[in-house]
């Protein structure tokens, strides 16, 4: 008997985000609305040592048919990349297993033609500037209903399912009427903003997935002082560069600094450092943007701009 | 840089005189760096900016007791943003790891092998999850066996590390993952914050201090007091927490001043069990301008106004200053 596995309308679909983000939300839009619309569906986060700002993933199946399938997904039809830092970042590797005539969509304000080019990506690219209908439409960079929306107009489902997903995901986790009435807006703004193109897989069979043998990997009993990992460095966390973390980034205004070191005594990491003429300045390779300096300066010489990465 | 006015401590109990050189500013500072930036913590941790000006204070000499907890992840192979060493426990038992370093460095010195002027400050750092509950017992018993090390608090009123559930920290009418405000409970967790200050201080500990990343100069003051002391130094953090308290990250400081302004969270230390308020506000400010703020604080304001819970939280905290006769 003949089995045809990718008969079954099966997308599965990876979303990449920075903690705090939104993109298990994301995720969980879209499945919520995959459901909505009659699909099965499947969403879950990729749970690890998340915090706020680092990198996280989220992932979706939606089928016509019961999905057999668990576990993270390695080659996804669909990739969602909700900060673009992620694409340099060589732990994450956002668009890693994406199969030929897959889709990337990136959350950034150069077009696909440019980000393409830029990331080296061979599947096809669209793009959206995601964090700026974010700041203009609900005023905060939290992404969740936006990249649900966009996903859910990739796959092709229905604006109304969409919008019940926002409502039903949302007020699970918001009190705020208003709030939630700006995040069912963003959401089908960010759906009716993009023109989705036409998926293209190349078929394989499950045969070709079965033959590669799996490997069980044992890893021997070893003593704690061979098997814990012991850190023989001191002070090497800035070679980590967590100024990628930005969405805004501190300015300065020295016509006005007073040098009263209110900056350097309220920075949570010790980004701010001070010149020889005894005026603080940023340390952009590691400044994760909380604005923390902005808001405590007395006399307002710290500003913020939209951080753009090229 | 440091060293205006000298006072000179009266002392506890058999307690050497000494002048302590206190900083009266923030430009007083240390501005020496001993913990580097790029660590995982979140953007706009109020427990990192704590923690950073309690390193300071205590310089590089320093061996640092980690239980699990968010500030495990300071240090994830092949990364550490520290210039001392560290060490990884389990929940519970940080203070008893730091018996087992201070007892090898005792041995050491005795025997020659360690210039005791190599010797090592041994300091346990936990978050409120192992500080309230789970290390409680451990704590106890390291203060009453006077083991002579720093205890650091990093109190973020909730385990935030796994997700914000309720911890023994978490205040009365705080949203967090296990107390979800709903029809059946709409305040939110129902029980009070444990009172840890008057837990630790009921064993006469040499040095207890609260402090806030808010005010660095009382807190470096305060590990500059400690120091003198032999036996246990235990200091407990208030960190604001942008995602488990639904803060903007640019908030943190503004959060921790307005918990002292309220009167929220009591800048005290105690020397022999004897308490002594650092920084008492000379006006209160109502509590609901910390609450409002916070989104694990919404659902009493909205949709309907929680007046009941609200009055309760406010009397809570006049009732502690009416106590202590600081209520101006």
């Amino acid at each position: 008997m003949q089995r045809e596995v990718y008969r079954l309308k099966m997308y599965k679909l990876r979303f990449h985000g920075r903690g705090g983000q939104g993109a298990r939300v994301a995720s969980k839009v879209l499945g919520t609305a995959a459901f909505l619309d009659g699909y099965y569906a499947q969403d879950f986060p990729l749970y690890g040592a998340e915090r706020r700002g680092a990198p996280v993933a989220a992932s979706a199946r939606i089928s016509e048919e019961p999905i057999m399938e668990r576990g993270v997904i390695a080659e996804p039809d669909i990739v969602i990349v909700m900060d673009e830092t992620l694409l340099q970042d060589p732990l994450t590797k956002p668009v890693l297993g994406i199969k030929q005539g897959g889709i990337v969509l990136i959350n950034t304000a150069h077009s696909p033609e440019e980000a393409k080019v830029e990331y080296k990506i061979t599947a096809q690219v669209l793009t959206l500037d995601i964090t700026k209908i974010g700041l203009d439409m609900l005023g905060m960079p939290i992404l969740s209903t936006l990249a649900g929306g966009v996903a859910a107009r990739i796959v092709g489902l229905s604006e109304d399912s969409l919008t019940d997903a926002v409502k039903k995901v949302l007020s699970e986790i918001i009190t705020d009427k208003r709030l939630l009435d700006k995040n069912v807006a963003a959401a089908l703004y960010c759906f009716n903003a993009i023109t989705p193109a036409k998926i293209e897989l190349e078929l394989k069979t499950t045969d070709a997935i079965k033959k590669k043998s799996s490997k069980v990997i044992s890893v021997p009993f070893e003593p704690a002082t061979v098997s814990s990992p012991a850190i023989n460095a001191t002070g090497n966390t800035p070679l980590r560069m967590t100024g990628n973390w930005r969405v805004f980034r501190p300015v300065w205004n020295y016509d006005s600094c007073t040098r009263c070191m209110i900056c350097v005594a309220r920075c949570p990491d010790g980004c701010i450092l001070v010149n020889e003429d005894g005026f603080p300045y940023t340390d952009y390779d590691n400044c994760k943007g909380c604005l923390i300096c902005v808001e405590e300066c007395p006399t307002n010489s710290l500003g913020k701009v939209r951080e753009v990465h090229v | 840089m440091a060293g205006n006015g000298a006072i000179k401590e009266d002392g506890g109990k058999g307690v050497k005189e000494m002048v302590i050189e206190r900083i009266k500013s923030i430009k007083g500072i240390p501005p020496e760096e001993n913990m580097l930036p790029g660590t995982p913590a979140c953007a706009g941790c109020g427990g990192l900016l704590a923690l950073r000006h309690c390193m300071k204070a205590l310089g590089r000499k320093t061996v640092i007791v980690n239980a699990a907890g968010c500030f495990t992840l300071l240090a994830i192979y092949p990364y550490t943003p520290f210039k001392n060493s560290w060490l990884y426990t389990a929940m519970a038992s940080a203070p008893a790891g730091a018996q087992g370093i201070r007892d090898a460095l005792d041995i050491l010195i005795k025997k020659g092998r360690l210039d005791p002027d190599e010797d090592l400050k041994v300091v346990v750092l936990t978050g409120d999850g192992a500080a309230y509950d789970m290390g409680l017992s451990s704590t106890s018993g390291a203060i009453n066996r006077n083991l002579d090390f720093y205890y650091i608090c990093y109190d973020n009123e909730a385990y935030g590390n796994t997700g914000v559930q309720w911890s023994g920290a978490t205040p009365f009418a705080s949203k967090t993952g296990t107390t979800p405000p709903g029809r059946i409970s709409p305040i939110g967790s129902e029980l009070a914050k444990k009172d840890l200050f008057a837990i630790w201080n009921s064993h006469k500990p040499p040095y207890l201090a609260t402090i806030s990343p808010a005010h660095p100069v009382d807190l470096i003051n305060k590990f500059k007091k400690a120091e003198q002391y032999k036996g246990p130094k235990l200091f407990i953090a208030l960190s604001p927490c942008p995602p488990g308290w639904g803060i903007d990250s640019s908030y943190t400081v503004k959060l921790a001043k307005l918990a002292v302004d309220t009167g929220v969270w009591a800048l005290k230390e105690a020397v022999f069990g004897v308490v002594t308020h650092t920084v008492v506000p000379k006006r209160f400010k109502p509590v609901e301008e910390y609450l409002q703020v916070q989104g694990r604080f919404a659902h009493l304001f909205k949709p309907v106004r929680q007046e009941a819970a609200l009055n309760k939280i406010q009397e809570g905290v006049n009732e502690y200053w009416n106590r202590h006769k600081l209520l101006l």
